[in-house]
């Protein structure tokens, strides 16, 4: 009861995954939201990766989790980079703006 | 021989047919080519060119830089210009047929007195099972009358053709199309088994139908040739289930099998719908029913007069001399079943009186020229029907063969009369024509009197035996076959000299077609004199064998008769073998008071018998009566099927319904591309939550 | 764990170092030499690719194994990187057009297609998760950007934003799937994996269906598909043939190999998502398609409708599967990049013009043009005997053979409904009136059209080369 296992963090990591997706397609306002949550479904993938890292003695998914933050750094530069082109053209970054093509 | 005489004219309707698709290759890529070929005719007439100098006229092309030198003929008539080897095409279908008709009557004297029957086989055709079905030719004595009949008349329509079609610009599809017909009928008549019989049966109703829509231009002709083919249809059904009823019961349809195995049959019957028939009489009904829609008899007659659109010498050759006499053929051929199925007999016999009757108070009040002729016909062939159903099947023989003399020159002088009128065929624009075309008018009278059955003409002989035999013969409906053939006698004499009288005697009523009025040309005018002569010369010198003692000799093995009727034939009252002669001649003076002594009668009498004369001028109302019951419920269920069965069912559940759920489907699938990037998450989600939920809820467990 | 030489050896990996490498190179030509350098740089950049393509082939023979198992050369990443590599040259080839336009010298577009090819190399000789996101992320970081290359178009920035959003949320739930499946095996390593990986581990499982779910993005099968077709119709036009050829080989390539290689032991499991995105993805393509009027867009539902042809002989998990799956995604590239060579060409007084109705009568203006876009769409539809219906063939017999009757049924019956928009297109081509003609096309588009176009009309001929080598390919995963 006292101990934390494994299964409090895979819940943790879990409970922040579907924050994160929810704050995907709930937020209808603002794209940097959409990043932010894709930033929070990141980091429960890298709790989950230290978690059983430690959990299973394997450095490996640490190694994981790093080359993942690292990764998620570019991600979010070039996600950031279009966001502010799409700005430039649109003067908008409301998510239900986003809506030029569709059927 | 008989090879000869069966593919003669196949030959020439395959050359007629290349000379026309030729013909109408070579005409229509260019309207100059027939100018260049009428301004070489008027060269070759200056330079006295005939025909037969072929190497001549080629050189003189060859001269002018016209390397493809056409036939010489096209000038003849530069008015319309006709289709190129018209005349090659008639000469030589004409000639080919007239050896054909000289070839068959050696063949009838060889067959019919010197008693040399052939079967010839050509080539094995089904071999499926038990059904074993060989091309062979059979020729009988009854192969050989009908070989004559055939021949003679269609080589006489033939050469009538070349002067009566001279105008038509198609005239090679015509001939091809008359000798195909005539090939067609010679294959019905020599065939040896029900299957070979079929083929000429289906291949002379072809041939009847294109050349009943010969003038495709006509509406009336096209509806009138689709008219005979369904009406036909209607009659072939019955034959072909005949055919199938005689296999089931024989096992083979070759016409030695079957006569051979026919006694073995009565007594037995036939589980139809039910109904435990006699095998023969059911047979025998199903087949006469094919010979019912093919000779145009009682219920299934309405095609003829309409077929009457056709051009006339078509009319004279298939609708009165040949083709509607093939159910008359078709039931003498298949004797020895009828024989042994009185009750069939008795159908025969009643059909046959009432068309006889039916068809002849028609004629009474027609006006149109080919209509009353066409009547006429139908009329005769009840009577024919009739000795058919009393046993006397050479009686039946004997009146289609002198019936095909006086009806066929019937028609053609009918057709110089509309020639000689400028197509006109309605008799109430007629009158007072004998002095304008006195030779049409000379023949037509012979062809009357024989019709009628004018002592000693052809007519009289044949006529007069069928109501005898009618009289002498014990069936049930015997009585009734003889009093109906006697009025029809009367009325036939009356209708026919009433033609007669309104077309020759009395003052014309349209005097613009009147002055113009010719004689026809001497391509018309010699089959009539040959027709004439036949009709008149036909009946006596054939009596003995046809109708008197000569019959079992003669005949033979080819008919199965009544073993008692001819003789009973000659021991009927003087008083019965006088009163058909009696009827004419009354029929003849009603016609003349009506005609000639008071014209006003007629009227009068129309007048106050309104309702009958409408009944009989409108043909009992038997088109009427069809359409109300067949016609339009057929098109009702047509249009039925058409809206809800095909449109609404097939098609909407088919083709449409498919694609428009089809679209609806895309409509769906499009409108969840909403373009919102939440609403694409939330598919990618979904998708996600779905599959998780399927493996969690153990579906994907196994 | 000791560091092992052996384990590590660079040979393996020289094709992708030497395309870092002048990737980097060609950055520092165009930067410094600015956007006139933009034809040099997509002229390298070409001869970049075939040297790359070559190198991989002058690999020695067998299975290479570099970095402790997680970087393998085997004859199916030979197929499929010369494949993608085919792709992307072809990619550069047709962007030439795209690239003289004045307004568009872009240099940095030729270098970002060949670092979008490293990854797709490094993605297809995955061989542990790692590599996998890493391939993926490399891949899909360049292919945002050129999605947005047109950065004053709206359309274009739209569909970069939509495509990066997605794409990131793809790779997150793929990385959540990698977590859980280095969780439940404790290995990241496919063939470690494939060792302790067993059935009713509803972790794993879990695992799987995310892990998948982020592939299916990346090759656009339903219900993941839903950036394609905005994606498609808002990038440039030669940026959407690279979408629709290179990646997709790539995408599929990294699916094949994870599920066969990794996940044998749940074959029962990952079937059943196979069937049912394959399904789904025929059908979806099929119907939506016939509702469009953008040929771009059109294109794009045709995409998601072969990926899931290709898939179907995914699902079957046999030798003869994954060989219906290389020869179904061969002959998708050849037929998609020819047709796309022809919607290049479609351009009026120097405007392109991509809706359907602008192909009208085209056979009477252009009627090369017309047939050989009629052959492509033929062969799209899968008539025989052109080249698109053996690769139907091929996964269809691998299905039926696998058992999977119903997933056969189903996809002849979507192939019979997707044939009616590609025939339509025939339709409109050749029965209706005409427009004004287009724009003489340009040599390069030309040239790829008569090859992609000659190779799906000959293909029955000699098919033979594709087929066995497709063959090797995939008996070396097993």
């Amino acid at each position: 009861m006292s101990t934390v296992g494994i299964g409090h963090f895979l819940s943790v990591a879990a409970i922040l995954f579907t924050i994160g997706t929810l704050g995907i397609f709930l937020n209808r306002k603002n794209v940097i939201v959409i990043l932010m949550s894709i930033e929070l479904m990141l980091l429960a993938v890298n709790i989950n990766l230290v978690a059983f890292s430690a959990f299973l003695h394997d450095i490996v998914g640490q190694v994981f989790a790093l080359l993942v933050l690292t990764v998620a750094a570019a991600e979010a530069a070039i996600g950031l980079a279009v966001l502010v082109v799409y700005f430039r053209n649109r003067g908008s970054i409301a998510v239900k703006d986003i809506n030029l093509m569709k059927g | 021989m008989i090879q000869a005489i069966v593919f003669l004219p196949l030959i020439g309707a395959l050359l007629a047919a290349a000379i026309a698709l030729f013909g109408a290759h070579a005409r229509n890529p260019s309207g100059d080519t027939v100018e260049h070929d009428a301004a070489h005719g008027h060269g070759h007439a200056a330079t006295g060119h005939a025909a037969p100098t072929g190497g001549d006229a080629a050189v003189i092309h060859a001269a002018h830089d016209e390397p493809d030198a056409h036939d010489d003929h096209g000038h003849d008539h530069p008015v319309e210009p006709p289709a190129a080897g018209s005349r090659a095409a008639e000469l030589i279908t004409t000639g080919l047929l007239l050896v054909s008709a000289g070839l068959s009557w050696l063949a009838l004297v060889d067959v019919g007195f010197m008693h040399h029957d052939v079967r010839i086989p050509l080539l094995p055709w089904i071999n499926s099972g038990d059904l074993q079905v060989a091309w062979t030719l059979r020729v009988d004595t009854l192969t050989a009358v009908m070989l004559v009949v055939v021949n003679t008349v269609s080589s006489l329509v033939h050469l009538y053709s070349i002067g009566y079609m001279n105008d038509d610009p198609h005239r090679p599809r015509f001939f091809a199309y008359l000798s195909l017909f005539t090939f067609a009928m010679l294959m019905l008549v020599t065939a040896d088994n029900l299957v070979q019989m079929f083929f000429g049966w289906e291949g002379v109703g072809l041939a009847s139908y294109l050349l009943i829509g010969f003038w495709y231009q006509k509406p009336e002709a096209n509806a009138a040739a689709i008219k005979a083919f369904v009406v036909n249809r209607v009659g072939d059904f019955g034959f072909l289930l005949g055919i199938f009823a005689i296999f089931m019961l024989v096992g083979s349809i070759d016409f030695e099998t079957i006569f051979a195995a026919a006694p073995g049959l009565t007594g037995k019957t036939i589980n139809f719908f039910g109904w435990h028939a006699d095998a023969l009489t059911l047979t025998c009904l199903f087949l006469f029913m094919g010979a019912m829609g093919k000779s145009a008899q009682f219920l299934l007659h309405t095609w003829l007069p309409d077929a009457m659109e056709g051009p006339t010498p078509v009319s004279a050759l298939i609708h009165a001399a040949t083709m509607v006499t093939a159910g008359v053929f078709m039931v003498a051929r298949l004797s020895p079943l009828f024989e042994l199925a009185p009750d069939a007999q008795n159908v025969v016999i009643f059909f046959g009186a009432t068309t006889a009757f039916f068809a002849a108070t028609i004629g009474l009040v027609q006006n149109d020229i080919k209509r009353i002729v066409a009547y006429s016909t139908c009329s005769q062939l009840g009577y024919m029907f009739v000795a058919m159903g009393t046993g006397a099947y050479s009686v039946g023989m004997f009146h289609l063969f002198t019936h095909a003399f006086f009806k066929a020159l019937l028609f053609l002088g009918s057709g110089s009369v509309i020639h000689a009128m400028h197509h006109e065929q309605d008799i109430r624009h007629m009158g007072g024509l004998k002095d304008k075309i006195p030779f049409t008018y000379i023949v037509m009278v012979i062809g009357t009197l024989a019709l009628t059955g004018f002592p000693l003409t052809a007519g009289y002989f044949s006529k007069d035996a069928i109501i005898e035999a009618a009289f002498a013969s014990h069936h049930t409906m015997a009585f009734y076959g003889f009093l109906m053939t006697v009025i029809a006698a009367g009325l036939t004499s009356f209708y026919s000299w009433r033609l007669i009288f309104k077309t020759f005697h009395g003052t014309p009523h349209d005097q613009k077609h009147y002055e113009a009025a010719h004689e026809s040309p001497y391509w018309m005018l010699i089959p009539l004199v040959v027709l004439a002569a036949g009709s008149i010369l036909a009946g006596f010198p054939f009596k003995e064998v046809f109708a008197g003692h000569g019959v079992g000799e003669f005949f033979r093995e080819s008919l199965k008769m009544n073993p008692h009727i001819i003789d009973e034939m000659h021991h009927i009252p003087v008083a019965v073998a006088y009163l058909p002669t009696a009827m004419m001649a009354l029929g003849f003076v009603v016609s003349w008071m009506f005609y000639i002594r008071k014209p006003y009668l007629p009227v009068e009498l129309a007048n106050q018998h309104q309702l009958l004369y409408k009944f009989l001028l409108n043909k009992w109302y038997f088109d009427e009566l069809y359409d109300l019951i067949f016609v339009r419920p057929a098109k009702r269920i047509g249009r039925f099927l058409w809206k809800a069965g095909d449109g609404t069912i097939i098609d909407g559940l088919g083709p449409d319904g498919v694609s428009a759920r089809v679209l609806d489907i895309t409509r769906g699938a499009v409108r969840l591309q909403t373009g919102y990037l939440y609403h694409y998450a939330f598919a990618m989600l979904v998708g996600v939550a779905g599959l998780i939920t399927w493996f969690m809820l153990g579906g994907g467990g196994r | 764990m000791t560091f092992d030489a052996a384990g590590y050896q660079l040979l393996p990996v020289l094709p992708e170092l030497m395309l870092t490498v002048g990737g980097m190179v060609l950055l520092m030509i165009g930067a410094y030499g600015g956007p006139k350098t933009t034809g040099v740089v997509t002229g390298l950049a070409i001869c970049l690719l075939v040297a790359t393509g070559a190198a991989e082939l002058l690999l020695p023979a067998g299975r290479l194994v570099t970095f402790g198992g997680s970087f393998i050369v085997d004859d199916y990443a030979r197929f499929l990187k010369v494949l993608a590599l085919i792709g992307s040259t072809a990619t550069l080839i047709l962007s030439r057009q795209f690239l003289a336009d004045p307004s568009s010298k872009i240099f940095e577009y030729a270098i970002l297609v060949v670092l979008a090819s490293v990854g797709m190399m490094v993605l297809i000789s995955a061989g542990d998760l790692i590599m996998i996101y890493l391939g993926l992320e490399l891949m899909s970081l360049a292919l945002y950007v050129v999605a947005a290359i047109n950065r004053d178009d709206a359309k274009s920035n739209e569909a970069g934003l939509k495509y990066f959003v997605l794409g990131a949320l793809s790779s997150g739930l793929l990385l959540y799937g990698a977590s859980l499946i280095y969780g439940f095996t404790g290995t990241v390593n496919f063939a470690g994996i494939a060792a302790a990986a067993q059935e009713g581990n509803i972790g794993l499982i879990f695992g799987l269906v995310f892990l998948l779910a982020g592939l299916c993005f990346k090759v656009s099968a339903v219900p993941f598909h839903m950036w394609t077709p905005d994606v498609y119709e808002g990038a440039p036009t030669p940026v959407t043939a690279f979408f629709a050829s290179a990646p997709k080989v790539a995408g599929l390539a990294v699916f094949t190999r994870v599920v066969l290689t990794a996940f044998p032991s749940v074959l029962g499991q990952w079937q059943q998502i196979v069937v049912f995105v394959a399904i789904a993805s025929m059908l979806l393509g099929s119907f939506a398609a016939i509702g469009q009027k953008n040929i771009k867009r059109l294109m794009a539902y045709s995409a998601i409708g072969h990926i899931g042809f290709a898939l179907v002989g995914l699902a079957a998990g046999t030798v003869e599967g994954a060989q219906g799956v290389l020869v179904y995604i061969s002959i998708y590239v050849a037929m998609t990049l020819g047709a796309f060579s022809v919607i290049l060409a479609m351009k009026r007084n120097g405007f392109a013009v991509e809706q359907i109705s602008d192909f009208s009568g085209l056979s009477r203006t252009n009627p090369q043009l017309a047939f050989f876009f009629a052959m492509l769409l033929f062969s799209l539809a899968g008539i025989p005997p052109l080249a698109g219906f053996f690769a139907k063939f091929y996964v269809f017999v691998a299905a039926v053979k696998a058992g999977l009757f119903t997933l056969a049924i189903i996809g002849v019956v979507a192939s019979v409904i997707g044939a009616y928009y590609y025939l339509t297109i025939v339709k409109v081509m050749y029965f209706d009136e005409p427009k004004p003609a287009v724009d003489p096309v340009r040599f390069e588009l030309r040239a790829v059209l008569a090859v992609a176009g000659l190779f799906n009309m000959l293909f029955f001929v000699y098919p033979a080369p594709l087929v066995s080598a497709a063959t090797v390919a995939a008996k070396s995963l097993f």
